[in-house]
């Protein structure tokens, strides 16, 4: 499989109180759906604010699309032009009122699209009226104001979302409901488009998710197509009598009164050879967890 | 133009049907079903399949499952890939496609041989009902 990537990073670091970023090398496939995978404080959201360039003190190089640098991108304005950016909080100030929102975009970006924003708007149902350029950003709920920023970044035409938690203010239908406008978005430019997002709710977006990054203090520790991952480690289950056989192959290993599970390396199956155990394909979510309680037990 | 498209994807919806929780990999059930169609004549050769992410959009699954069980359907020798254009269908060489069909045949008679000696019928009795299903469709 021939894999282009939409965003690469070299040699990045970050320092605050009590934590470092540190990633030698990150690559983003152009095309599909990332998903940034880790614990609170893992550094996620200062890696997307320092691709998005939000963030602007950091050590290591950036390239954009496979052509611009990381200087370009304060240059360039076709670099920002191409790239949406959404993220929880108020990111839009809240004495704002939508109408004005939709201003602030147009005198911004070249390409945005008005009356697509205010379809976005009704379509998502961002406050009662969908669409109501008084209203202020103040009057409206967290999963609102997350709304009203994937309407904006929809109204325009890029090649890269960054998304940092879109799916945690909103509620399951909405969240149903971002996984098909992903899906959309990919679709509708087929492979040129990416997007790449943070997540804890890993199970409601699997489904969307073609290659996950998992981080752990500051690290990354894991990252694959979501179908390599589920063939690199198995889960495994077993009566609690041949836990002693297999637990120091397994990853995230449980135990309850009728027996354990845990994750292994697909690899290592044959050490478990004679064990009375089944085996299953795990999901991304059980991975996810094993591999970041693994490497967080390493760090402590 | 449209009006095209919309059939296309309505033809590869209709023959889709994907289980979440069925223990066998979605990449496979939908490598399957497609190998299916293809093998039935469904899918005419030089027919390109519907694209990666169309397919992922429309069943509501990732584009790396899709594309695994194209890259598949690849491996298999079913169907082609072309650089930016997508997978198109193989003409289908009428002796692998005996031989296919052969193999499911026998997948199937093995299914039904573990089946009665479960059951404890002899083989005597697993000859006869064959035969007496083989008669029921004449």
């Amino acid at each position: 499989m021939e894999v282009n990537y939409v965003l690469e990073a070299y040699g990045l670091k970050k320092k605050y109180k009590g934590f470092e970023l540190n990633i030698p090398e990150l690559k983003i496939p152009k095309g599909y759906a990332t998903a940034l995978i880790g614990e609170n404080g893992a550094g996620k959201t200062t890696l997307l604010n320092i691709l998005a360039g939000i963030q602007l003190q950091y050590q290591g190089e950036i390239r954009y699309y496979g052509k611009y640098t990381d200087k370009d991108r304060e240059e360039i304005p076709e670099v920002k032009e191409r790239m949406g950016y959404t993220a929880p909080g108020s990111y839009y100030v809240s004495q704002w009122r939508l109408g004005q929102i939709a201003e602030l975009n147009e005198l911004l970006f070249s390409n945005f699209h008005r009356e697509r924003f205010e379809r976005w708007c009704k379509e998502l149902a961002v406050g009662a009226e969908g669409w109501d350029p008084k209203k202020k950003v103040s009057d409206l709920s967290d999963g609102n104001r997350m709304k009203l920023m994937i309407a904006g970044v929809l109204a325009r035409d890029t090649a890269i979302l960054l998304m940092d938690e879109p799916a945690s203010p909103l509620d399951p239908v909405m969240r149903d409901k971002l996984c098909e406008i992903i899906r959309e978005y990919l679709a509708e430019d087929e492979g040129q488009r990416s997007v790449f997002f943070s997540t804890h709710n890993i199970a409601d977006m699997e489904n969307v998710t073609d290659y996950a990054i998992i981080m752990e203090s500051g690290k990354i520790v894991e990252q694959g197509f979501v179908e390599d991952l589920k063939e690199k480690y198995l889960l495994v289950k077993g009566d609690e009598s041949e836990l002693g056989k297999v637990q120091k192959e397994l990853f995230n290993c449980t135990t309850n009164k009728y027996g354990f599970e845990g994750i292994c390396l697909a690899e290592k199956l044959d050490r478990l050879a004679g064990c009375d155990i089944s085996v299953e394909r795990p999901s991304l979510t059980q991975i996810s967890v094993a591999v970041m309680k693994h490497f967080s037990h390493v760090a402590a | 133009m449209a009006r095209a498209a919309l059939g296309r994807r309505k033809k590869a919806g209709e023959q889709m049907r994907i289980l979440q929780n069925s223990g066998v990999p979605i990449y496979q059930q939908i490598a399957e079903q497609f190998k299916a169609g293809i093998l039935a004549g469904k899918y005419k050769q030089g027919e390109y399949l519907p694209s990666i992410r169309g397919l992922a959009k429309e069943l509501k699954i990732s584009v790396i499952t899709t594309m695994k069980a194209y890259e598949q359907l690849e491996a298999e020798g079913l169907v082609t890939a072309v650089q930016g254009k997508g997978y198109y269908v193989n003409a289908q060489d009428s002796e692998m496609l005996r031989e296919q069909h052969l193999r499911k045949v026998e997948e199937s008679l093995l299914e039904a041989i573990t089946a009665a000696r479960i059951a404890g019928i002899t083989d005597r009795e697993l000859m006869d009902t064959l035969e007496t299903l083989l008669n029921m469709e004449e």
